[in-house]
This record gives structure tokens, C-alpha cells and sequence, in this order.
């Protein structure tokens, strides 16, 4: 190993954020403290297969450390399939996957989302589904389906109910997706 | 028997033909679907869960409470729908915090979070309400002689613990396997049954290493089992069995590809159903396969 890339991989503690393990406590964290870092988790993790450099464990301890920047800048978080074979494991229910969720959801109060999450919101919001495709109509006709399934997209009034309760949540507060116009979404895939 | 049939976004958008299969062979097994008017998305991982989480719940009871109101449980044939709809309810029923804090959003719209519906994945309620008796006795045709690879989905099994319907170990499922016993084919096991797919939040983050962890699973499959089709208990697994094979032929990282369909596709053609309408959409090549169902 080259000097550069070990340096790469030393962790420096003094970049450490103090409050950073309330923060994420407070984000649905709640069971972080009881994790003695036991590797579990990690053995059951599809993003350990796949490569990913921060998972369950991986992350708990960068969290523990108080590594903050080095998580938001980091995807890993993003590409967690909310499996929850880590949850299934844990000999000290800290509930891993809902650490990584908490996790996403201080990226988000930095905007350090992906186009993804944003997209999706946008779509959920304007449509009621993350998921859409608006050319689906045909595809649906096609297979003896109403061109509209019986969801938001055809209940006007469902929708805006919907969109009442948004506006109600955390997500009304960040501001990262515009909700007082009427925006109609086009195809979205998360 | 009466549920509320939650479609979600990829069935009702991308596999129509996943739903249309569905509102099939449910009534041709004496089990009525609700349209729960007015449903939304469950919501997904990627967008209210990874914001807020009383936020989620609260997007997740307006869809609860549809069903509460009409005195159904949910079914659906996705496993992100049935994760995060199960999730939802585990943490307001356990953490009376989320549920008043939830309650006062929905205020909002007049509607409330009771906590008396549960949601039931499809195979899942067939094998525990309707039984494989029952459907060995209805289905018209068989998978005689057809040799099929699993693949349950990630949701069908963890955590255990939100879900009513438990394997008796869920890193050794059963339900899935019994239910293709059921309507005839042989169903081996192979070494990577238990991998993730890696659809859904991986392949939108990073597809090389999506498309990597589900070649590791697909190889197993084809080196071990050489099966006539996939069968997958999940909407998201069956788009990632359905579209990633062609990716990795294109970059010649296989040489083969293996048909794959959902459950209620293969139960649906089973039970009669007009083939074009219930797998008409699947890009692998399921003709063949379909052909010797409907000669089974
Ligand atoms: S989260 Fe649980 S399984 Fe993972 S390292 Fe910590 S204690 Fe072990
Ligand atoms: S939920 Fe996320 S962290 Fe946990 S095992 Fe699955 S992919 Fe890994």
C-alpha cells in the first residue's frame, strides 16, 4: 500500500463532532449506545458483498467517533436496501438500518441528498407515487387494466389530502421540494 | 374473504401485467380485493422514511387508515409496500409518541391511525388463509416436470418481528418453496437463495455494484440449479430478474438468460388466466416456459 492511500484510510480524530450521536439519536437513533461494534450486522449486509465502504457497523462506529463529514460525504448511506437483515441479527437490537435512516436524515438537513431522494419526493408529492410513469396508460389498457390505477391518480381528492399531510411533516420545513404550486410530474424512477 | 389491495408505484406502473395477474387469482381463489380508493405510495425508502419519521408514518396511516375504514387488511405483492407498511404500523403501535404525533397530523385531512389492519404479503396470505390444499384442488394447470429457483425478497422475511406472518426461522424460509411445490414444480435450494437482488435503493446509487451482487446470485442459480424459471415473491426482485440479465449479456458478463415471473403470475396461468394479459410485459423470454405451463 502506497503511503498516499494509507493516509486515506487513517481517521483523524480531531475532525470529531461532539453532539453528533444526540443528533442522530434524536433522528430515530434511539438504541445507537447499545452497539459494541460486534460485526454481526455487517457479516448479513448486502452493501458489505457489494463493496460499499461504509455499512451498518462501519457506520455506527464513524457515527460513535463523531465523523460527520465524512459520512455526508460519502453515498454508502444511499445505497442501503432497507433489508433489515441487520435488524434480524443484532444481539442488542440497535435496530442498524434505522441508524442509517437517521443518518440520511442529517444528510438531508444539509441538502446532501441524491437527485434520487429529491426526484422521488417531488413525485410523491406531486402524484402521490415515488414511482411514475406517465406514459403507463396504455401499457395498463393493454393488459385488460382502467389506464388509471385506483390510487391518487385517479382520486383528485386523495391527492390533495396527501399533499395536506406533507405539508404537515419535517419535509415542509427543509424546503427542498416546492410545495405550494400545482407542479404535475412527469416520469419518475427511483 | 375481503381485502384491501394495495398496489403500490412499479406493479401498478411498470408490471401492470404483475397487477393485472393479481386481481385475477385472488377472486379465482375466493378472495375479494378492495381497490382502497384513493391509495398512495407506501412511501418508499428513499424519500418520506429518509426524511422524517414521523413523516413516514404519518403518509403511511393516510393508507392505513383507508383500510381501517373499511374494516380490511392490506395485501400487496411488493415487498417495499409490504416493509414499509408494516414498519409503520410496528412503530406507532409500540411507540404511542408516534402514534399521537401522527394522530395530529391526520387531523388535518379528518382521518385517524387506529392500529386495527395488518398488511399481508400475497403468498404469504394464501398459504396461511386460503391453503395449499385449496389451491391443489382449483388450479387448471401444473408445472409438472419444471425445475424453478426462488427468490422470497429481502421484506418477505426481515425483521421478523413487524411481521404477522413469521417463518418458523426466516433465514430458512419454507413459504415460498411450498407454494411452488404446490402447483407441481421442483424447487432445490441453492447456495445464494438468501442474497439480495440488489434492486431498489443500490441500483439507483450505484448500478455497477447492484448489477456485481446480483450476478454473484444469478450464477449461483444457473451453476446449481440450471432452473426453467425464476419465480420471485417481490415486484422490485422480479424488475431486477427481469431487466439487470440483459445488462449483463450486453457486457458480456453472461452467456444465458433464465425467464423470471412473480408468484401470482405463475399462480394466475395456473389458474387459467389469458397469459398475454398476466406476463405480457416481461422482457426475458417467458414463452416458452408459459407454453409448458399451459401444457401441464
Ligand atoms: S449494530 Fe448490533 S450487530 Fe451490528 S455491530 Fe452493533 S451490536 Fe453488533
Ligand atoms: S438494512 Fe441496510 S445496513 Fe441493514 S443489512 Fe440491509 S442493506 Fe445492510
Amino acid at each position: 500500500m502506497s503511503s498516499a492511500q494509507a493516509a486515506s484510510l487513517v481517521i483523524n480524530l480531531t475532525d470529531s463532532e461532539p453532539g453528533f450521536a444526540d443528533e442522530i439519536k434524536e433522528l430515530g437513533g434511539e438504541e445507537l449506545l447499545e452497539c459494541i461494534q460486534c460485526a454481526k450486522c455487517a457479516a448479513a449486509c448486502p452493501m458489505v458483498l457489494a463493496g460499499f465502504s461504509f455499512f451498518n457497523k462501519r457506520i455506527i462506529q464513524a457515527i460513535l467517533l463523531g465523523l460527520r463529514e465524512v459520512l455526508l460525504d460519502d453515498s454508502s448511506i444511499w445505497a442501503c436496501q432497507s433489508c433489515n437483515r441487520c435488524t434480524e441479527v443484532c444481539p442488542r437490537e440497535v435496530n442498524p438500518f434505522e441508524i442509517i435512516q437517521a443518518m440520511r436524515r442529517v444528510a438531508v438537513r444539509e441538502f446532501a441528498l441524491p437527485t434520487m431522494s429529491i426526484e422521488g419526493l417531488k413525485s410523491l408529492y406531486d402524484t402521490g407515487h415515488a414511482v411514475y410513469l406517465a406514459g403507463a396508460g396504455n401499457t395498463r389498457a393493454k393488459v385488460g387494466l382502467p389506464e388509471k390505477p385506483p390510487s391518487t391518480v385517479a382520486y383528485p381528492e386523495a391527492l390533495k389530502e396527501l399533499q395536506a399531510i406533507m405539508r404537515k411533516t419535517a419535509l415542509a420545513d427543509l424546503g427542498i421540494i416546492p410545495m405550494n404550486g400545482f407542479g404535475v410530474a412527469d416520469t419518475c424512477e427511483v | 374473504m375481503k381485502l384491501g389491495f394495495f398496489v403500490g408505484c412499479n406493479t401498478a406502473f411498470n408490471r401492470p401485467d404483475l397487477e393485472r395477474a393479481t386481481r385475477y387469482a385472488f377472486p379465482a381463489l375466493g378472495v375479494e380485493l378492495d381497490d382502497l380508493e384513493g391509495q398512495s405510495c407506501c412511501p418508499v425508502w428513499g424519500t418520506m422514511p429518509s426524511v422524517d419519521l414521523v413523516g413516514w408514518c404519518a403518509v403511511a396511516a393516510r393508507n392505513w387508515a383507508i383500510a381501517e375504514e373499511k374494516g380490511l387488511d392490506i395485501v400487496t405483492v411488493c415487498g417495499s409496500c409490504y416493509g414499509s407498511l408494516a414498519e409503520t404500523r410496528y412503530k406507532m403501535l409500540t411507540h404511542p409518541d408516534i402514534k399521537a404525533q401522527v394522530n395530529e397530523i391526520l387531523k388535518e385531512i379528518g382521518k385517524e391511525y387506529k392500529g386495527t389492519s395488518k398488511v399481508r404479503l400475497a403468498f404469504n396470505y394464501l398459504y396461511y388463509e386460503v391453503g395449499p390444499d385449496r389451491i391443489r384442488e382449483v388450479i387448471k394447470h401444473k408445472l409438472e416436470g419444471l425445475t424453478v429457483a426462488i427468490q422470497p425478497g429481502c421484506h418477505s422475511l426481515w425483521p421478523s418481528k413487524v411481521y404477522v406472518d413469521k417463518e418458523e426461522d426466516p433465514f430458512h424460509p419454507k413459504v415460498l418453496k411450498e407454494m411452488c411445490e404446490v402447483l407441481g414444480a421442483t424447487v432445490p435450494y441453492y447456495s445464494r437463495l438468501l442474497d439480495c437482488c440488489g434492486m431498489g435503493a443500490m441500483r439507483s446509487t450505484n448500478r455497477e455494484r447492484s448489477f456485481s451482487l446480483f450476478q454473484k446470485k444469478l450464477v449461483s442459480i444457473k451453476e446449481e440449479v440450471d432452473p426453467d424459471l425464476i419465480v420471485t415473491g417481490c415486484s422490485s426482485c422480479l424488475i431486477q430478474f427481469d431487466t439487470a440479465q440483459e445488462f449483463l449479456r450486453k457486457d458480456r458478463e453472461i452467456n444465458f438468460e433464465i425467464p423470471a415471473l412473480h408468484y401470482m403470475q405463475v399462480l394466475a396461468l395456473c389458474l387459467g388466466a389469458d397469459p398475454e394479459q398476466v406476463t405480457g410485459l416481461a422482457r426475458t423470454n417467458v414463452g416458452q416456459v408459459v407454453k409448458k405451463i399451459l401444457e401441464g
